[in-house]
């Protein structure tokens, strides 16, 4: 069914996940560019909302990285709002949520593998970033390394397996039990889209503060 | 379960100018918005902070000026009240002076009303007196107290001062004398010849006697010789005495 939705320019096949995530990003710019068109200093109650919404994540990622929180805030907040979108589209009739496709939650969990070395080569230099995978102890070198690879993994193959479990279960119970009996999952599905967004961004987070202040949470070394 | 490498590619794409067009658009408008609010909350409570500071100077100052004002007022009213009471101890002092002084101005004028008094009643007594003894004498008097009046003035002629005498025989040595003799009673011939014989020697022969009765005179004998008067009668007597008492008052 998803192979119908997809089309081809020339060789590159461009998937139902891929017109799904545009469309998520043409929303979420017109929602950008609408909410922020006229920011007054005394918000009403629309910029109150959206405002409110930017200051909690901004929060949380200064509670887990203090002093460099604002550089990795456009990342993971982006990681949390597109999340939250992309697993909660699937709800809508006819679409589906490009986090049930692997290549898509693939392509998250290699940037946020990426993004984790970035910003720690960024803040702390090349030779301090790389020292920290010696620590406490040379030997655990091979554990770190096949731990970044596992954990980006496990990024990729938690949001994918719970995402297209979670559609697979409602689209069997509403083909076994009808049309009513679905609404429990679909509300389970809500909340299972909102945690598994969560969880995605806060690893990730987790991830980058950790490379980011790794000398910081060790200064004797 | 297909993994599609174009997809993944995409995805990246995709993802990374999703954070471009999000931190453009979304997030930094809104943060810096967020953090002009801050600011301008900030400098609101600066400024709040600032009033509010001028204000408790403000205040201390109040409660200075005030303390100050406290202060002068205590030592205007202490002042005004030493004033008061040096101004009310002088008032005190004059105003019993002056009671003082009207006390004894009272004091003289009442001791003077009283000597008055006492004098007025002494002389009414002794005029009641005078008068009293003057009804007694008169209602006891008759013609042999006349007689020894009479013979009283007749034997006191020869006994007149050198000045009276030298006076009486001065008055009018060249012309005759009128002599007025008044009398309670009427002199007998007898009494008139001695009387003018011993006058007679005493002063001048030429003398004009006039006899009068006055029983005014109670008892006895008035002589008038031009300005002098001899005088032996109990009317005469009593106004004397009345007169001496007075006098020796």
């Amino acid at each position: 069914m998803e192979n119908a939705y997809s089309f081809a320019l020339g060789a590159v096949v461009i998937s139902l996940s891929v017109i799904t995530t545009w469309g998520i990003m043409l929303v979420l710019t017109l929602i950008a560019w609408l909410s922020t068109r006229s920011l007054k200093l005394f918000p009403g109650a629309r910029q109150t909302v959206f405002e409110s919404i930017v200051t909690a994540i901004d929060e949380a990622i200064l509670a887990v990285a203090p002093e460099h929180g604002r550089q990795i805030m456009p990342f993971i907040a982006s990681l949390w709002i597109f999340l939250t979108i992309a697993n909660l589209i699937g709800l809508i009739p006819g679409l589906h949520s490009p986090t049930r496709d692997l290549s898509v939650t693939a392509a998250l969990a290699v940037l946020v593998f990426f993004s984790v070395h970035w910003f720690g080569i960024k803040t702390q230099g090349l030779k301090r970033y790389l020292h920290h995978y010696l620590t406490p102890s040379p030997i655990l070198l091979p554990f770190h390394i096949i731990s970044e690879f596992t954990r980006t993994l496990a990024l990729a193959i938690r949001l994918f397996g719970n995402m297209m479990s979670l559609e697979m279960a409602a689209m069997l119970i509403l083909l076994v039990a009808g049309f009513l009996a679905p609404i429990p999952i679909l509300m389970l599905h809500i909340i299972e889209a909102l945690v598994q967004a969560y969880i995605f961004g806060m690893l990730a987070l987790i991830y980058l503060a950790g490379a980011i202040q790794s000398q910081q949470l060790n200064p004797q070394e | 379960m297909e993994f599609s490498t174009t997809t993944f590619i995409l995805e990246i794409i995709n993802f990374l100018v999703l954070i471009w067009i999000l931190q453009r658009l979304f997030y930094k408008p809104l943060l810096e918005m967020i953090a002009k609010r801050k600011q301008h909350i900030d400098q609101s409570l600066e400024k709040a902070k600032k009033l509010h500071d001028e204000a408790e100077e403000q205040r201390r100052l109040y409660e200075n000026r005030q303390q100050l004002w406290e202060q002068e007022k205590k030592a205007a009213q202490s002042e005004l009240h030493q004033q008061f009471e040096v101004e009310k101890s002088a008032q005190l002092e004059k105003l019993r002076r002056e009671l003082e002084q009207e006390r004894q101005k009272a004091n003289v004028t009442l001791t003077r009303q009283q000597e008055e008094f006492q004098q007025h009643v002494e002389k009414q007594a002794l005029e009641n007196g005078a008068r009293f003894a003057g009804l007694i004498l008169q209602q006891t008097a008759g013609p042999e107290v006349e007689n020894r009046l009479f013979d009283l003035l007749i034997d006191q002629l020869a006994f007149l001062p050198e000045a009276a005498k030298s006076s009486l025989q001065l008055a009018d040595s060249k012309k005759s004398l009128i002599v007025k003799v008044s009398s309670a009673y009427l002199l007998s011939n007898d009494q008139r010849q001695q009387l003018e014989q011993k006058l007679g020697l005493l002063i001048s022969p030429l003398m004009n006697f006039q006899y009068q009765q006055d029983t005014a005179l109670i008892a006895g004998v008035r002589i008038d010789i031009g300005a002098w008067v001899l005088q032996a009668n109990v009317r005469q007597e009593l106004a004397g005495f009345a007169e001496i008492a007075y006098e020796s008052e």
